[in-house]
């Protein structure tokens, strides 16, 4: 086999056009969250394995692509940014002073199972909002999102925001052990409402408990189903978080982003640090999610440094694939002149290229080949 | 208004869907033609668009979006494990995965030592054996025929699906453990879910007046 013809399979060479288009799109985006006065912050593409451990709850540690350094440690390539910009953040930044706002673009690997068309090495841009935790900064992300994928070119899309608390304090309610609490978020997640009746009839409940328990599934659409979730539970906290949403919402139509915006009580996302809203962006013509985000209020305690955080992320590969399937072109950029020139015009055509870039036109010299000449 | 796309499992499963699609009013004319080597079936009027594909392949089509719905047996499902909403449980198909053996099998169960065990379902295997079981196993992958394994001397016992059990007699081996039941599955991508909401939970409310 001719290896060094290949790339290994789930990563790939990204070049001409779509290079050019890929730029662009992230440009926008940059700009955007440049309006939101977020500042941007590097990390490095591989890290210590703790920083992305089950304890920080990311993705499953078979999935990560390790090595080892001469000590032995081992080190990560990073799946998701959330955790290595919060130990940045940890660092170097007092967020419990005031909130700090961070950006970030670059590649992150996770090694998924092989042949199921998914790429191992995606970029992503996002965004952490890291020590503020009131419900103006969870309206303000979300209309950040709406704001960058409008900026794409986007129109056709929709933001599901879940609410992790919800579930949550009706588990504490109900007071179940780990294993089942596991079982029935899955169930829920895939929206089985058949086997989450199953499972609660099981666990004998009170009727109002079994009766939100077997709605979840069903509990996503528009603003309304907010007044639904009110309805089903008499559980204060979990009340508080329905009138979390609703107070976001109220803040949301300021923006005037909330025709974006749905609910869904039955997203109950992988990543185990979010713990507050969670949100998800979709289009039409990619399967998967846009944006994943959520408020994460525990994960900076595990840096050492406890402080209220929000944030996502784009997955620009997902958009951009979304935005060529919907026919939606980037706003262009200047074509490029070929300025081409023989060996004798070489004073004449250097001046004039100078002076054409000195416009601000993106201009590339070729000496023509004489007769003869590889 | 777009196309709402279903990859169905060819064969049985698909025509018994058809069967219950006509009940709330979904036809299909096209599908029912047997000469036809068309690969998509359309219905111009509901703007539904119809596909048949091999079992395994269904949540793949489902999961990337390629199609919107799909119907799918619960083996498939637990053996691919995709990202998808599972969202009904049809009624029909119904059979049971089991771990099958001869009768002298069934003390090598109890016993917690290393056995080999053929299948055709080698997650659904693992999960039972190591995550329920607790039972260091060899799993022997094969595609058919599963039950030749056992009377070979390939594998100690089976996994996989019994329906009547007729041909589990016929060869001697019997059902010594069951691993869940099964039936056919109605599936949703994530995103179609939530982009059509409006059209995806009227058809589901609608097929549950006719299961009922």
């Amino acid at each position: 086999m001719q290896r060094i013809f290949h790339t290994p399979e789930g990563v790939r060479d990204i070049y001409g056009e779509e290079c050019g288009r890929k730029r662009r799109l992230q440009e926008q985006i940059h700009r955007v969250f440049r309006q939101y006065g977020y500042e941007d912050i590097e990390t490095p593409t591989f890290e210590y394995f703790e920083v992305f451990s089950r304890e920080v709850g990311t993705i499953p540690s078979k999935d990560l692509y390790k090595f080892f350094d001469r000590e032995g440690n081992t080190l990560v390539l990073r799946p998701d940014f959330t955790p290595s910009v919060s130990r940045a953040c940890a660092t170097y930044f007092f967020p419990e002073q005031t909130p700090v706002s961070l950006c970030y673009t670059g590649n992150t690997f996770i090694n998924s199972s092989s042949l199921r068309g998914q790429l191992k090495e995606n970029t992503q841009m996002g965004v952490e909002h890291i020590g503020d935790a009131s419900p103006e900064a969870d309206a303000e992300i979300l209309a950040l999102t709406v704001e960058c994928l409008r900026a794409s070119g986007l129109k056709d899309f929709q933001i599901s925001v879940g609410q992790v608390d919800y579930f949550k304090s009706l588990l504490a309610e109900a007071g179940m052990d780990e294993d089942t609490i596991a079982r029935l978020r899955e169930l829920i997640s895939q929206k089985n409402e058949f086997g989450v009746e199953e499972m609660i009839r099981e666990q004998k409940l009170s009727g109002e408990l079994s009766a939100v328990f077997m709605e979840l599934p069903r509990m996503f659409g528009s603003v309304e189903v907010l007044e639904r979730a009110k309805a089903l539970t008499g559980n204060p906290e979990a009340l508080a978080a329905v009138a979390r949403l609703e107070e976001i919402y109220e803040i949301l139509k300021l923006y005037g982003c909330q025709e974006y915006i749905s609910f869904d009580f039955g997203m109950l996302s992988k990543y185990r640090y979010y713990t507050g809203i969670i949100f998800q962006a979709y289009t039409y013509g990619t399967g998967e999610p846009l944006v994943k985000g959520g408020r994460y209020n525990e994960l900076m305690k595990h840096f050492g440094r406890p402080a209220s955080s929000i944030g996502f992320a784009i997955v620009v590969d997902n958009l951009l694939s979304a935005l060529s399937r919907q026919n939606i072109s980037l706003p262009g950029e200047p074509e490029t002149v070929i300025l081409s020139y023989r060996k004798e015009e070489r004073e004449a055509a250097v001046r004039e290229a100078l002076r054409l870039r000195g416009e601000g036109k993106n201009v590339a010299l070729r000496l023509e080949r004489e007769a003869g000449e590889l | 208004m777009r196309y709402l796309t279903f990859a169905l499992t060819k064969g049985r499963l698909a025509s018994k869907t058809m069967d219950m699609l006509e009940k709330v009013g979904i036809t299909c004319e096209e599908m029912r033609d047997k000469e036809s080597r068309k690969l998509i079936f359309v219905n111009e009027d509901l703007k539904l668009r119809f596909f048949l594909a091999k079992g395994p392949d269904v949540p793949t089509y489902v999961e990337y979006g390629a199609a919107d719905i799909g119907v799918v047996g619960k083996d498939t499902l637990l053996e691919e494990g995709r990202r998808l909403y599972e969202v009904m449980d049809l009624g029909f198909g119904k059979c049971r995965m089991c771990v099958c053996g001869p009768e002298s099998a069934r003390k090598v169960l109890t016993t917690n030592q290393q056995i080999r065990v053929a299948t055709k379902y080698p997650n659904i295997a693992r999960e039972y054996f190591y995550g329920r079981k607790h039972q260091t196993v060899e799993i022997i992958k094969l595609n058919g025929s599963i039950e030749l394994a056992p009377i070979v001397g390939l594998s100690e016992v089976i996994v996989d699906i019994v329906e009547t059990g007729s041909t589990l007699r016929e060869n001697g081996l019997k059902v010594l453990e069951e691993v869940c039941p099964l039936s056919a599955r109605m599936v949703v991508n994530q995103v179609s879910m939530k982009m059509e909401d409006q059209r995806i939970r009227g058809l589901i409310a609608d097929l549950k007046k006719v299961i009922e």
